[in-house]
Order: C-alpha cells, then sequence, then structure tokens
C-alpha cells in the first residue's frame, strides 16, 4: 500500500486519472456539531440572530463540495452529478448531525467532496450560532462509506468497529478521570468549556487539589480560587474539602442569576 | 405535591393553575409569582436576555428549595418553571406557584422559594442590547433577600 499522492521520489503530484475508467462514484461523510441544548432549541426554533442556519448551511455544504479542489490541493476538479447536505436535531446528545452524499460518473472518487461538504456545514453552523455559544464543537467528521473505483466499496462498519457506536450514546466517562465543567461567564473568560483530570494526578482527592492541579497546569485557572467562583461536585454544591472520586462531575460557575 | 420544569417554552399561567388544582377541594390559597424580561437592567436598552442552566443540577436544586418549602410552611402544592434560551422583554420567565389551606402560607412560601431560587439554582442571565451582550451580575440585595429566611 502507498500513497498516491507521494511520486517514486516522495514529492506531491496530481495522480493522473486519464487512464482510469469512468465509474459510478458515490461517497457518504458524516460529522457533528456539539452545542448546549438552549442553542440546539434556538437553533430548532429558528430564533438564532443570522437567520436559518440550517438552510444557510446546506449551501455552504454544496458549494464548498463544487469547490474542494480548490480547497485541497492534489484534488481533481469534479463535475459532481450530486451534492446533498442533510442536518438531524438531536436532543439527546445536544448536537447536529450532519451528512453529505457526493456522486459523479468519472475517474476519481467523491470522498473529498462529502468530507469537504461536512466539514464546511460544521462551520457554517458555528459561525450561524457563535452569538450565543462559542462552545460549540464540530467532532467525529468522516467517511461513512464509498463505492465505485478501483479501490471498489468500503463501509465503516466492517472497518472500524469503535468508532460506529451511535453517537446519540452520552459518552462514557473517562474510566480513571473527573470530569469538569466551566459554566457560563466563567466558560467564556476562560474559553474552555470541559476538562478531565485523572484523579491520580492530584495531591490529594479533593476539590482543593482540583484547583491546585488545574491552576499547574494552566495559570488562567487561578480564576477558579477567587472567592465568587461557586463549585458543584455531581449536581450538588461543594466546598474545598468535598471528596472526590472516579467518575465524579465537577462544575465551577459564577454567582447564580437566574429568577 | 412538587412540580418542577426547565423548559424554553413559554408557560401559560392558568393552565399550570388549573393543573395544581385539578381534583382539589381542600386548597383555600394559591400564590403565584410571575417573573418578566424587563427592557432595562444594568443598561437601559435592553433588547434580549439568553438564559444559561446547568442541566440536571438546575432540577435538583429546584426540587430542594421546594422540598425545603415544604418543611417550613404546611403546603399542599408547589409548582416552579423556569424558562431558559432567548428571551425578549417582556416575556414571562419564571412561574413560582405554591397552594396552600391558608393565604399567609402561601405568600410566605412564594417569597421564600423566589428569594432561594435567585441565589442558589443555577441558572445565569446574558442581556443583549443593540451594541453588546453582558453577563448579569449577581445583587447583594438578592443574597440580602435570602438570608432573611436563615434560620437562627
Amino acid at each position: 500500500m502507498s500513497l498516491t499522492h507521494l511520486n517514486a521520489r516522495g514529492e506531491a503530484h496530481m495522480v493522473d486519472v486519464g487512464d482510469k475508467a469512468e465509474t459510478q462514484r458515490e461517497a457518504v461523510a458524516s460529522g457533528r456539531i456539539v452545542m448546549r441544548p438552549e442553542t440546539l432549541a434556538l437553533l430548532a426554533e429558528g430564533g438564532l440572530p443570522k437567520g436559518d442556519v440550517l438552510a444557510t448551511a446546506r449551501i455552504a455544504g454544496i458549494q464548498a463540495a463544487k469547490r474542494t479542489h480548490e480547497l485541497i490541493p492534489l484534488c481533481h476538479a469534479l463535475l459532481l452529478s450530486k451534492v446533498s447536505v442533510d442536518f438531524r436535531l438531536d436532543e439527546a446528545a445536544s448536537c447536529v448531525h450532519v451528512e453529505s452524499r457526493c456522486r459523479l460518473a468519472g475517474r476519481t472518487g467523491v470522498e473529498m467532496e462529502a468530507l469537504t461538504a461536512v466539514s464546511v456545514a460544521c462551520l457554517t453552523l458555528y459561525d450561524m450560532c457563535k452569538a450565543v455559544d462559542k462552545g460549540m464543537m464540530i467532532e467525529g467528521v468522516r467517511l461513512e462509506h464509498k463505492t465505485g473505483g478501483k479501490s471498489g466499496e468500503w463501509h465503516r462498519a466492517s472497518e472500524d468497529v469503535s468508532t460506529t457506536r451511535d453517537v446519540s450514546e452520552p459518552p462514557s466517562v473517562d474510566s480513571v478521570a473527573i470530569r469538569v465543567k466551566f459554566l457560563a461567564e466563567l466558560r467564556e473568560r476562560l474559553d474552555i468549556e470541559e476538562v478531565k483530570v485523572p484523579v491520580a494526578s492530584l495531591k490529594s482527592p479533593d476539590i482543593a487539589s482540583l484547583k491546585a492541579a488545574l491552576e499547574a497546569q494552566d495559570p488562567r485557572f487561578a480564576a477558579l480560587s477567587t472567592a465568587r467562583i461557586l463549585c458543584a461536585v455531581n449536581h450538588a454544591m461543594a466546598h474545598e474539602d468535598t471528596s472526590l472520586s472516579v467518575g465524579d462531575e465537577v462544575a465551577f460557575f459564577p454567582p447564580v442569576t437566574g429568577g | 405535591m412538587i412540580d418542577v420544569r426547565v423548559q424554553s417554552p413559554v408557560f401559560d399561567v392558568g393552565e399550570e393553575q388549573r393543573q395544581l388544582l385539578a381534583g382539589r377541594h381542600d386548597i383555600g390559597a394559591v400564590v403565584t409569582f410571575t417573573g418578566l424580561v424587563r427592557d432595562f437592567n444594568e443598561r437601559p436598552d435592553v433588547q434580549a436576555l439568553s438564559l444559561e442552566h446547568y442541566p440536571g443540577m438546575t432540577e435538583a436544586a429546584l426540587h430542594d428549595i421546594a422540598a425545603q418549602a415544604t418543611t417550613r410552611w404546611p403546603l399542599d402544592g408547589i409548582r416552579i418553571v423556569h424558562r431558559v434560551g432567548r428571551l425578549s422583554p417582556s416575556d414571562p420567565i419564571v412561574l413560582v406557584m405554591v397552594a396552600s389551606a391558608h393565604r399567609r402560607a402561601a405568600f410566605d412560601a412564594c417569597d421564600f422559594l423566589m428569594d432561594y431560587l435567585k441565589t442558589r439554582a443555577p441558572f445565569w442571565k446574558k442581556e443583549h442590547t443593540a451594541s453588546e451582550a453582558y453577563w448579569v451580575s449577581a445583587r447583594d440585595s438578592d443574597a440580602r433577600d435570602a438570608a432573611r429566611w436563615e434560620e437562627a
């Protein structure tokens, strides 16, 4: 097996596809953008400041697929016969699933086009929603399957079972770690939503040691030790000496302002 | 007895009261507090409010606050509905409804529930004006109001 975009001298080159037979090609790629439940609700209601998010992201994905060759250096310009971009809102996982299908009769595959469509659709969703949620994460961009061409058919399931788990399942908590969340103004100030900290890395398994470990990792976490920042462990208010164990969820947040 | 919800859709005060009272003939008083979004707060030209919460903890905290109220007053029902997401001025944001045999318990419990909700339930408000968005600061007066209920 060799990399076809490298020639005998290891230099990048565009593969000559003139001699390849034209076959019907199709590729499906998928990805997701994870956001806060409130953001997803706004998206579903059409309540976001930039307007119809999904329609815009769909057009962006389709346009991007057509211009893949301008973005990816050694990719051929293709005359796609079909590009579709579909979205599925997933409340349980608080994300939008994006799927793109690209098709053509030609000499080269359309995986890059499908992946580009998904990536740009996700980026557009981020752009359209970032006014209300900067912590969104684009995840799991990947090829699902492709048909046609020399390498024939490929399906993710047969290749890599471990990555085909249903993305709507809640992610399993790391077996040795504590999940630490940062909420509201604190999340925006630190520009971080969640970290995982191995229990074994703490001097003693409690909140004070967790703060010390985080601060040692990044001085910005000194903010956690200011008087006004509150802390909860497993959804209950906690203090410096609240003890921690594997699988716990810790949250740091500013004083509450509901009602 | 205790019904707690966090939701983005608007609530209907009349409907909430009908549900709270359905089939009951022993309730003599219902006190309802409805909080609304104001167009002036930290800045004079608030155009929208977005509310974030901590799912899981929010429901637990509201339930805990309601349970505390039932140990302090003889109550027949508590309903708390808090909205999240993006809201506009004049939109209802929070509902606290308390039912009891007599009015005094219902008035006091409703007052207590709002004071504790404002200082203990994990909600955060962000106000949007024409030119900016900022997180609302916690008020000392809310903390003082909540402290009134601390038992000596």
